[in-house]
């Protein structure tokens, strides 16, 4: 059975990274050395990458401080003994409040729905703006009336002055 | 149910006995936090020195990696592996940190550090002559230098896949990427490598 060239595809290259660190399995590791007896370029890579895994196992890190758990217990007794302002800052930089968001928007959510659904039902309050489109109503209302008593009067003066007219109306 | 748990937690369905621990660690047991500041101190610090290059420094890193698991007690879930966790604060601290200082600092100043820290231990086990201590130490500046430029993304993937043996889910967890992302990642970096120490590898391992 052959594979494709672990070369030729980013999700396969892993077979060559882990075969030169010894950590493929059994199975992928018997058809990756198929394929590699005659791909010269993964025989290449792979002879490369064994070099440099080999260089990077020379780098061995300092030993850590033998006094490292003292210190660590140090801080600890520190941070609870911090004053309570400190640890709600420390709370809130750790993102202890992180599971509370979703709970907080969907509150939110409900609340502003509960705020646009009842807008409408809130009674008007004796003040502005509510008013204001009524008053305008009415004083257009006010005006037309005027105007109309206006041109009655009007209409019975030239009555009036006319010869033979009744005074009746 | 369970599988959805074991997906959450990881690939690995193994239970995870750090995650046990740290309920403990949740319900006040002080002495399962020991258990876990011993196990990972090392791994932790070791990761921390190779990413910053500064033995002081990875240490303080690596303290304030288990002071902020600790202040976490109590509002612990496991929600992912122990170390994914952990590695994950320590990445986030290290990444701040580099950026901090080489904005402070300028990558020059920072190059000049690390000259001055050797690693003693190998000096004591292999008693080796003057000559090969600086042969070595030379090689070894070298890799920490090939290691050090590479970009801090592709840094973090290298040291976890290749001296904490983490697999490439968890990686992609603690990097907050996809696996084949980890994967291209890696690849481009061990390219970098066998290119920056190709003079080194062509005679050979150190």
């Amino acid at each position: 059975m052959n594979m494709i060239c672990p070369l030729k595809s980013e999700e396969t290259i892993d077979v060559l990274l882990d075969y030169s660190a010894g950590r493929l399995e059994e199975s992928r590791r018997t058809l990756f050395e198929g394929h590699m007896a005659h791909c010269a370029e993964c025989a290449a890579f792979l002879a490369g990458q064994t070099k440099v895994w080999q260089t990077l196992d020379a780098w061995e890190p300092e030993p850590v401080s033998m006094d490292f758990n003292r210190r660590m217990w140090q801080k600890i007794d520190a941070a609870a003994a911090a004053p309570w302002y400190r640890k709600l800052a420390d709370s809130l930089r750790l993102g202890a409040w992180k599971p509370a968001l979703p709970l907080t928007a969907a509150l939110v959510l409900v609340a502003a729905g509960f705020v646009m659904d009842h807008q409408g039902a809130v009674p008007a309050a004796p003040g502005v703006a509510s008013s204001a489109g009524v008053s305008v109503t009415e004083a257009e209302q006010v005006e037309k009336t005027l105007d109309d008593i206006q041109l009655l009067r009007q209409l019975d003066a030239a009555a009036g002055a006319e010869p033979g007219s009744s005074k009746t109306m | 149910m369970w599988q959805r748990v074991n997906t959450v937690i990881g690939a690995n369905p193994a239970p995870d006995l750090d995650a046990q621990l740290m309920l403990r660690v949740r319900d006040g047991d002080e002495d399962s936090f020991r258990v876990l500041l011993d196990k990972h101190r090392n791994p932790l610090v070791h990761f921390l020195y190779r990413m910053v290059q500064e033995q002081a420094v990875s240490e303080e890193l690596a303290q304030e990696v288990f002071l902020r698991i600790y202040k976490s007690r109590l509002s612990y879930e496991p929600t992912a592996r122990f170390t994914t966790w952990m590695f994950r604060i320590a990445t986030h601290l290290a990444l701040n940190w580099l950026r901090d200082e080489k904005n402070a600092r300028g990558q020059e100043r920072l190059d000049e550090d690390r000259g001055g820290d050797l690693p003693a231990r190998e000096v004591a086990d292999r008693k080796p002559s003057v000559e090969q201590r600086m042969v070595y130490q030379a090689r070894l500046q070298e890799v920490r230098d090939a290691i050090g430029k590479l970009p801090e993304k592709q840094r973090a993937a290298v040291l976890m896949h290749k001296y904490e043996e983490m697999e490439y889910a968890q990686i992609a967890s603690v990097l907050g990427c996809s696996e084949s992302a980890v994967k291209s990642l890696l690849f481009r970096a061990y390219e970098t490598l066998r290119a920056r120490l190709a003079h080194m590898v062509t005679g050979g391992p150190l």
